[in-house]
């Protein structure tokens, strides 16, 4: 039995909303909404936006902010489909634009990009955009978002406690087993510091949860799509390692924001984090003590992977007239200028090979080597995939839950490993 | 926090000829009930309604399941943890609570001088805006360097990771809610305490009952009866509403230790967009604070009826 009784005044509601707060739009002007998912990131945003309106008077660009992880606020562009209030352009976690795909293409309340990039001169994507992470952007071979963000996890480093633990700030280990060791000698250390924090009990989203298997040169999904593969000896070693940052390096299980504060603090040895954490340490730390960044320390040096985070601007526009503006907006965004202004706002690594050239980005990055870091592993970016069906988030709820009591101790490895395996095909199938 | 139920008094129809028919009466009325209809009534009609379906945010159709959405509620862990870290931080807010603000008045309400001023500034947290003080809280309790924790170490204790391990985390929640709640208690109190007569107190000193703590035990604390069972309902009722700090501290974590009732609600309607399940959690929910208002109702009333 279907009914519309219980929809209907919902759905009446929605649509007076949408009516009573759409600004009135001017003739002659268009205006585009953006949605991004960071408080933090607002000043960056607004900087390309900034240039891209003296550039382009008759397009105006507002933002509409999300609450701080890609996560939240994908769940708050599905509500706002279906209330009417969408954007005009999205700023969707890689992870989660195939969920977007899913939720939206077919509805139409987001468009394809194949149209606008063929009306593009020939070498419109081999001139800008680099293959690997181009096609994170695609599902099935259709385009449906350009990357405006993309970041590799990288460990931002203490180089005091690094000395005083007998450590050389210039020669940082690339193991995990080194890391581990000199952490584990920093927290001795006298005084309160952690020796690490490698937040995946409380990050808001999986991307160090795949990092910890891929590195290892494993795959997250099995042959058959539905399930997922790191049941294995991979899983075990993943479990095993995020348990030894606690027991051996000096790691507190800690809020990720909390940890944070406490390494711009100087309290922390090792914390691993987004390169776009680069400009805010820079700017917290100052000269409280030495930051340093050093690369991802891969188990498997031949075919580890770890995955790119970041983000990707999709349309979302309804009228024809917003959809050229944005896609005006996401050109400019993640050209060569647009992406010189984000990097240099965050740290973030470019989504525009032609932004690294020498007049752009090429001195900054030879004069501030804590930016150039992610670049250094450029080889080793993988794309972050999500899971089959529209379950990603709460897949990850229920993950991060079960990984956080591994690392205390309050499951065993096995234990805990079977229980993730478990509840993630269960909601895959959901 | 504050929607005490006031008793009207009966209207006496024709007496004084203000009234000349039920018609005025219902037309004055007719506003607020129409919006107690429009805001409450039948959003709640719907949401019970709702509970009995497979119903998704977005959805165009749905079907009835029948009781689905409860059984599978039994069934789910997710829930009865909810449920039960609920219940523990209400345990320790309303003691804290309805304890630290009885103190503050007793103690207030005895000052010669500078009894404004301290009720002024016991009151503020309530005025506060409490999303913006917990981030506040948040660095005060900080695991290592938050300013709790040093006073900790100075003293000698070991540092408490507040935020960081299961065990303390609905402890640092409460604390937050206690501090947020208590200002509001001591001003009903303080109230309580103005209508106890003064003779009473002249009445035990000439009885020889002349310790503070003996007057507190022997008077203040029977006399102030009906305002605790009211300050301890409300508390429950206000302690059973936690969201706002879950949402922005902790979401549920460490470890699920801080999932509540109406966060993991908020996450089942509108992060998975599963309204169904969210309905029905929704019902439960209603229904422990309809059961709280029905207890102080009762013992209200018994009280009222033996006065």
């Amino acid at each position: 039995m279907t009914s519309h009784a219980v929809t209907h005044p919902l759905v009446t509601l929605a649509g007076l909303t949408a009516t009573l707060l759409a600004a009135p739009a001017m003739a002659d002007k268009v205006t585009i909404e953006v949605l991004q998912a960071f408080p933090g990131h607002a000043h960056f945003h607004e900087a390309v936006a900034r240039e891209f309106m003296a550039q382009n008077p008759d397009i105006e660009v507002k933002f509409r902010i999300g609450n701080g992880s890609y996560d939240e606020t994908h769940q708050v562009m599905l509500r706002a489909a279906m209330t009417n209030r969408m954007p005009d352009v999205y700023h969707s976690g890689y992870h989660l634009l195939p969920e977007v795909v899913t939720h939206l293409a077919e509805k139409g309340k987001v468009i394809s990009l194949d149209a606008y990039i063929a009306a593009e001169a020939p070498d419109f994507v081999s001139s800008n955009y680099a293959p690997s992470l181009f096609s994170q952007w695609q599902v099935d071979g259709t385009t449906w978002g350009i990357g405006f963000n993309a970041s590799t996890p990288i460990f931002f480093v203490n180089g005091d406690l690094v000395s005083k633990a007998g450590g050389d700030p210039n020669a940082l280990p690339d193991t995990w087993d080194g890391i581990i060791d000199l952490a584990g000698r920093i927290s001795a250390l006298e005084g309160d510091a952690d020796g690490m924090a490698f937040d995946i009990h409380s990050w808001p989203d999986d991307w160090l949860w795949r990092a910890l298997i891929i590195e290892q040169g494993a795959k997250i999904m099995a042959e058959d799509g539905r399930t997922v593969a790191f049941g294995d000896d991979h899983g075990v070693k993943a479990l095993t390692l995020a348990k030894r940052m606690v027991d051996e390096g000096g790691m507190a299980l800690r809020d990720f924001e909390q940890s944070r504060q406490q390494f711009a603090a100087g309290q922390i040895g090792f914390i691993m984090a987004s390169p776009n954490s680069n400009r805010s340490f820079a700017d917290l730390v100052g000269d409280k003590f030495e930051l340093r960044t050093t690369t991802y320390p891969v188990s498997n040096k031949e075919t580890g992977r770890i995955p790119t985070g970041g983000n990707a601007m999709m349309i979302t526009a309804q009228d024809k007239a917003k959809q050229d503006a944005a896609w005006a907006y996401i050109k400019f965004a993640s050209g060569p200028k647009g992406q010189e202004i984000a990097v240099l706002g965050s740290g973030y690594k470019p989504t525009n090979i032609a932004a690294l050239a020498p007049d752009l980005l090429g001195k900054f990055y030879a004069e501030n080597p804590n930016f150039n870091t992610t670049n250094l592993q450029i080889d080793r970016a993988a794309a972050w995939e999500g899971y089959p069906g529209t379950n990603g988030v709460e897949i990850w709820r229920a993950q991060r839950k079960i990984i956080g009591e591994v690392m205390t101790g309050a499951q065993s490895v096995e234990a805990g490993l079977a229980a993730m395996v478990e509840t993630t095909n269960r909601l895959i199938a959901k | 926090m504050s929607d005490l139920s006031l008793s009207h008094p009966p209207l006496r129809r024709g007496s004084h000829g203000a009234l000349r028919s039920g018609r005025a009466a219902w037309g004055l009325a007719l506003p607020s009930t129409l919006l107690l209809v429009g805001l409450m009534l039948v959003p709640v009609a719907l949401i019970i309604l709702m509970s009995f379906t497979d119903y998704s945010f977005g959805d165009s159709s749905f079907s009835w399941v029948g009781l689905e959405n409860y059984q599978a509620l039994v069934e789910d862990d997710v829930f009865w943890n909810a449920l039960g870290n609920t219940l523990r931080y209400v345990a320790i807010v309303v003691p804290g609570a309805v304890g630290l603000g009885l103190l503050q008045a007793v103690l207030v309400h005895n000052l010669r001088h500078g009894r404004r001023l301290y009720q002024l500034l016991l009151f503020l947290p309530v005025t506060s805006t409490l999303v913006a003080m917990a981030t506040v809280w948040k660095y005060l309790l900080h695991g290592n360097i938050g300013p709790v924790n040093l006073l900790l170490e100075a003293i000698g204790l070991s540092k408490l990771e507040f935020f960081g391990s299961p065990d303390l985390v609905l402890w640092a929640l409460a604390i937050i809610g206690i501090w947020g709640l208590a200002g509001f208690n001591m001003v009903i109190f303080t109230a309580g305490l103005t209508s106890i007569p003064q003779d009473l107190y002249e009445a035990a000193s000439v009885d020889g009952i002349e310790h503070p703590l003996d007057r507190f035990i022997r008077i203040t604390l029977p006399m102030l009866a009906p305002t605790m069972v009211f300050v301890v309902i409300t508390s429950s009722i206000t302690a059973f509403k936690i969201f706002d700090t879950v949402a922005v501290l902790t979401k549920g974590g460490p470890q699920g230790a801080s999932d509540v009732l109406l966060y993991t609600t908020y996450l089942e309607g509108f992060q998975y967009l599963r309204m169904a399940p969210a309905a029905a959690m929704t019902v439960i929910f209603l229904m422990i604070i309809l059961g709280l208002a029905l207890v102080q109702n009762l013992l209200l009333d018994r009280k009222a009826g033996k006065a």
